[in-house]
């Protein structure tokens, strides 16, 4: 999925975006923008706002990739960061009454599975990742996934599944304690 | 917040990771990366832990025409005279360039000599009438780019920008060919469609347009330089 030689060309490219090098964003635009983009359109749920959301992103990474230095060997987290934190802003400046459907509420607590992947380092992270969500139980993985992969607060979590706020924040709390001793065991 | 305190940081980092905290919570969270690496360390540790979920969906092709706006909203950045001064991209070719040019034959076109250099070709010089040349354009040997540099002084609004356009040769709407900067200079990539008007056109254009460039995707304010095409070598 994201191979070290792809990582090694994915800072390359960053750091001549950072010395203005307009060609270069086109470029990483071409690797990056697909993956970037269904992300979005899982969080924000319309294709619209979520190439809104793109546009905004690559002109935040063009600003800030002066400062990728300290992130050497991880742009695609770190484009994912601005990516997800562009679309929780977005997210979050909508009126709370955009609720989930029954069927995407589901899908959260499913655990939803896409295709297999080509990387073999990154499908091994992915199972573990799944196996461990899967350990939680149904409700905190549910809270884990719709702020996750949705961008939601939890305000709006416990509003979407009709749960108390208390309640939601422990899931969330235990459910994040679980996730990283089962990932470290 | 105690930040000495490994398991309180971890938590922070799970929350700015999974995306819970506010907007302001989530800034000051990063500047502390900047400052703490125990903070970094925890939030990288996260960001591990749940790339594959995003990394797994199947990718989606944006628009097309999604590129090009990206584009004009850096050309407008790098054009806003309220943005601090950006460094001129540098060229690959300089090493190229620097080896041609001790050999260099110095090629006059209008007024303004070139560097005939292998990868870059002299496109036009702007100037508006009676007054000195305002950018250079240079396209590459494939076509496939064009280089702008500013060489006097552009002095406009910040509330205004100056947009490029090619005048198709058999007549027809112009095209734009983006935003011209302030100061220093960019290349940019042509889509093919402006690539084919070029090569069949004999004069680019400026026109002074809204920030941001024409809202209409014609020129709508006054055209103040039309220049000819040098011919490709």
């Amino acid at each position: 999925m994201v191979t070290a030689a792809d990582s090694n060309e994915l800072d390359d490219l960053l750091r001549r975006c950072a010395r203005q090098d307009a060609v270069a964003l086109q470029a990483l635009y071409a690797r990056a923008a697909p993956r970037l983009l269904a992300i979005l359109v899982r969080m924000l749920g319309t294709r619209a706002a979520a190439e809104d959301a793109l546009q905004d992103a690559f002109i935040r990474i063009w600003q800030q990739a002066g400062q990728f230095d300290r992130f050497k060997g991880r742009a695609m987290a770190w484009m994912v960061a601005i990516a997800r934190n562009r679309a929780i802003d977005l997210q979050r400046a909508r009126r709370p009454t955009v609720l989930l459907d029954a069927a995407e509420l589901a899908e959260a607590e499913q655990l939803r599975v896409e295709g297999p992947g080509e990387n073999l380092e990154f499908d091994a992270a992915h199972q573990t990742l799944r196996r461990c969500l899967e350990l939680l139980g149904a409700a905190p993985r549910q809270c884990l996934l719709l702020a996750y992969q949705r961008g939601l607060t939890q305000e709006r979590i416990a509003l979407a599944i009709g749960q108390p706020l208390g309640t939601v924040k422990s899931w969330v709390r235990r459910g994040l304690q679980s996730l990283r001793a089962c990932m470290e065991s | 917040m105690n930040y000495d305190r490994p398991e309180l940081l971890d938590r922070l980092a799970a929350a700015y990771v999974v995306g819970l905290l506010r907007h302001r919570a989530r800034v000051r969270f990063e500047r502390l990366c900047g400052e703490l690496p125990p903070a970094l360390a925890a939030r990288q540790r996260w960001e591990d832990r749940l790339l594959p979920l995003s990394l797994a969906l199947s990718p989606v092709m944006p628009d097309a025409q999604r590129w090009s706006q990206i584009e004009r909203a850096i050309a407008a950045m790098s054009a806003g005279a309220a943005a601090p001064s950006p460094r001129p991209a540098k060229s690959r070719w300089w090493p190229l360039a620097l080896a041609a040019s001790l050999v260099a034959v110095a090629v006059l076109i209008g007024k303004l000599t070139f560097w005939s250099g292998p990868a870059w070709q002299p496109l036009a010089v702007l100037a508006p009438a009676n007054a000195a040349p305002l950018w250079r354009l240079e396209r590459s040997a494939d076509g496939e780019q064009i280089k702008i540099r500013t060489l006097g002084r552009v002095t406009l609004g910040a509330a205004q920008s100056y947009e490029l356009w090619v005048l198709p040769g058999g007549g027809g709407n112009p095209v734009s060919l983006g935003l011209l900067p302030r100061q220093g200079g960019l290349e940019r990539r042509l889509t093919p469609a402006q690539r084919a008007l070029l090569l069949g056109a004999r004069q680019v254009a400026v026109s002074v347009e809204p920030a941001g460039g024409s809202p209409t995707g014609l020129p709508t304010g006054p055209v103040v330089i039309v220049a000819p095409i040098a011919r490709a070598t």
